[in-house]
């Protein structure tokens, strides 16, 4: 039975892996290759990269922090945010070590670059990064660069639907960093057969347990609780045992 | 015994570099390439892929790899398709557009049936107790796709399912020395390692 997943989040700035609060304080971890291999080795479902400068920098995707934490040797999936606004961006990333991609500028400026993407790489790899919050009339999805929340655009919501995205990534971004999650973001989502994965704030097995009983949700992006303990995936998965969940292991190859 | 070498397809299509380094974990030796002296000269050859059917069929025949790959396969030479690679094997995909495929397992790809998308964390089922895949009889590897090929059950050696209620799909067939795997045995942590290790031996002995 396919099971959903626990996706373990490097937030990357400047190159280094960073904690974030809000996207407004970075507290540096260290080098984002040395994470990546830790959550390979505890099992962590997916592994997902995100550049948050490079957007906002016009700098394009971090090719060179790919390369380094897919040098790494992961046998985890690897999925990679940061800087995607033309397709062959998000070819590139692949080439060098992504298997999945995040598009959120994409989405905004060039939507029609997102159906040649999902024709390059296929549907299932292309995610929507979706920085939400709640409004009195529904959801707001908010712009980094604007810093400005308005209704979701019909052409997103067109394109979230129309099969060129796999999932959306909910991201909690007015909880980023800390310890709570809004469900509206996940009750009040404009369309109930999209697959989500909510961030931002999901901080202890509880929480988790509460947005993974959501049929609509895929699966859950951790961040900035993993780094406080060792094994922390497979801890947080041994608590959340009542959950479709791949059990928890220790990724460890060995030849015999 | 020197290890074995196997030769990754190279057609521009997807990360291969996850696939040479998980050969390399694996202990063997591999050759990315698209000539057919360095593929002639490998055990094993790997036709990896990422993306939609058309684009990388497109790709095959713009790197002369079709009928290279067909002439091969009628000769015995072992090989395996992971992923999209797989669906290669099959005579036709729906996906996007009508595209024909390598036409050396018997079968066309379309759509799921039960969802829209397969993707994360699934059991693999083992049919016909084939060897090859015995190890992986029952564990959790990652897949990531959203098309699925049809086969008869005689080349049917794995399925998966979405849940209880689903119909199981291929996920993995095999017709003599040709195996394709759904999943991506190369980011399926140690279980996918395993099965890679036991296909490439239990082929490459066979070839």
């Amino acid at each position: 039975m396919l099971g959903k997943r626990l996706i373990g989040v490097i937030t990357v700035h400047g190159g280094w892996a960073v904690q974030s609060f809000g996207y407004g304080r970075y507290l540096p971890l260290g080098r984002p290759e040395v994470l990546a291999r830790n959550l390979d080795r505890w099992g962590a479902d997916e592994i997902l990269l995100s550049c948050i400068d490079r957007t906002s920098s016009g700098n394009g995707p971090d090719y060179r922090t790919i390369e380094r934490v897919a040098a790494a040797g992961l046998t985890t999936p690897l999925v990679y945010g940061g800087g995607i606004v033309r397709s062959q961006d998000g070819v590139a990333a692949v080439s060098a070590g992504a298997d999945r991609v995040v598009v959120d500028a994409m989405l905004r400026d060039v939507p029609a670059e997102v159906d040649g993407l999902a024709e390059r790489l296929g549907a299932q790899a292309v995610i929507a990064a979706l920085p939400v919050s709640s409004g009195p009339q529904g959801l707001l999805h908010y712009d980094y660069r604007a810093r400005n929340a308005a209704p979701f655009a019909p052409l997103i919501l067109d394109l979230l639907r129309s099969g060129a995205i796999a999932e959306a990534l909910v991201i909690n971004w007015r909880g980023e960093g800390g310890t709570g999650f809004d469900l509206d973001l996940i009750e009040r989502f404009p369309d109930p057969k999209i697959p989500l994965i909510p961030f931002g704030g999901l901080s202890n097995a509880d929480l988790l347990r509460t947005v993974l009983m959501r049929e609509q949700v895929a699966a859950a992006g951790i961040g900035n609780a993993l780094s406080y303990r060792e094994h922390a995936i497979r801890l947080l998965k041994r608590e959340l045992g009542d959950i479709a969940l791949r059990p928890h292991s220790f990724n460890r190859w060995t030849a015999n | 015994m020197s290890a074995r070498l196997v030769g990754i397809v190279d057609y521009g299509i997807g990360n291969v570099a996850s696939v040479e380094r998980s050969l390399r974990m694996l202990g063997f030796r591999s050759r990315l390439s698209h000539d057919p002296d360095v593929l002639d000269g490998c055990d094993v050859i790997i036709l990896p892929g990422v993306g939609a059917f058309p684009g990388a069929m497109e790709a095959l025949h713009r790197h002369g790899m079709t009928h290279y790959l067909q002439e091969r396969a009628e000769a015995g030479k072992p090989i395996v398709g992971i992923c999209l690679g797989m669906q290669l094997l099959a005579d036709r995909s729906s996906e996007i557009r009508p595209t024909p495929g390598l036409a050396l397992i018997p079968g066309y790809v379309e759509p799921l049936q039960d969802a829209r998308w397969h993707i994360g964390w699934n059991t693999l089922e083992v049919l016909q107790d084939d060897p090859l895949l015995m190890p992986g009889d029952g564990r959790s590897l990652y897949f990531n796709h959203s098309y699925v090929m049809h086969t008869s059950p005689e080349y049917c050696i794995g399925v998966a399912r979405l849940g209880q209620p689903f119909t199981p799909f291929t996920v993995a067939v095999r017709r003599g020395n040709l195996v394709g795997l759904q999943f991506h045995p190369e980011k399926s942590q140690a279980a996918g390692l395993h099965i890679l290790k036991q296909v490439i031996e239990g082929l490459g002995h066979a070839g």
